[in-house]
């Protein structure tokens, strides 16, 4: 069918471009750039949920992570000014990294999950999701909610003291 | 059939996409010693992490879509605290390597 390959080859620059972004993150010289990149791999990850069928998270993704977190992270890294010296030690990164991918690819690939997703039959609307917070989740909300409060006057304070 | 082949591929790529972004933050928060850097390469992790997440909850999309916004929103009060915490560092020490913060004793 052209509409599902058209979906999958959507679906695989989406996934290069992710990878593309997520390398200038950490290679990126000036780090206002780097930030910035962040925020394109933001919307490029949003993008691949929204394709795998969850409108909402990708909406929640952009507005309040790209929108507030990292529209947050590019101000003060703007304002802080640039950082002129950066030291790298590549040697430690490259033994982590061949680490990290060793072991998640055997993960991955022994457990056979990478065929464990499915595409939701309906998509997940704003009224269930409303009612399952009220009847089931709802100490588990009102305690984020009392975290990200206290998060929030934790932060002011820590950058109205002086060190 | 063929939507079930076209979710095998999705969620391929997806776990390829997944698996690249999670050893590129490793990498970045491995070998740089800068403060800014060592929180942008946390943040490709966590993207990593999300699509993980909705890729392995997917048998519960209302449960995936909690978790999905509930992760969001803490990893956002995380990212304001740390920024937070280097603006502070950098108007003591003017600078966001931890190396050099560690010869100064910050």
């Amino acid at each position: 069918m052209p509409e599902q390959q058209l979906m999958l080859l959507a679906s695989s620059l989406l996934v290069a471009s992710m990878i593309v972004a997520s390398y200038y993150v950490i290679k990126a010289k000036d780090l206002v750039y780097a930030s910035g990149a962040l925020a394109i791999l933001g919307s490029l990850n949003a993008a691949f949920i929204a394709l795998l069928g969850y409108g909402l998270i990708a909406a929640f993704l952009v507005i309040v992570y790209v929108g507030a977190a990292v529209m947050f992270i590019i101000v003060s890294v703007s304002m802080l000014g640039g950082a002129p010296i950066e030291t790298w030690e590549p040697e430690r990164g490259i033994i982590s990294a061949a680490a990290v991918a060793g072991a998640l690819g055997i993960i991955v690939v022994s457990s056979g999950i990478y065929a464990a997703y499915t595409s939701p039959t309906s998509p997940v609307d704003l009224g269930r999701i409303a009612s399952l917070i009220v009847d089931r989740y709802l100490v588990v909300i009102s305690v984020i909610f009392v975290a990200l409060a206290a998060t929030l006057i934790e932060a002011i304070a820590i950058a109205r003291r002086r060190v | 059939m063929v939507m079930a082949m076209e979710d095998v591929i999705l969620g391929q790529l997806g776990f390829i996409a997944a698996i690249a972004m999670a050893v590129i933050g490793v990498y970045g928060f491995a070998s740089s010693r800068s403060l800014v850097r060592q929180l942008l390469s946390i943040e490709v992790l966590f993207n990593a992490v999300l699509i993980m997440v909705v890729i392995l909850m997917s048998f519960s999309p209302l449960n995936a879509t909690l978790l999905a916004i509930a992760l969001i929103s803490i990893v956002s009060g995380e990212v304001i605290v740390v920024v937070a915490v280097i603006a502070a560092v950098y108007r003591f020490s003017r600078t966001f390597e931890s190396s050099i913060m560690e010869e100064e004793g910050v």
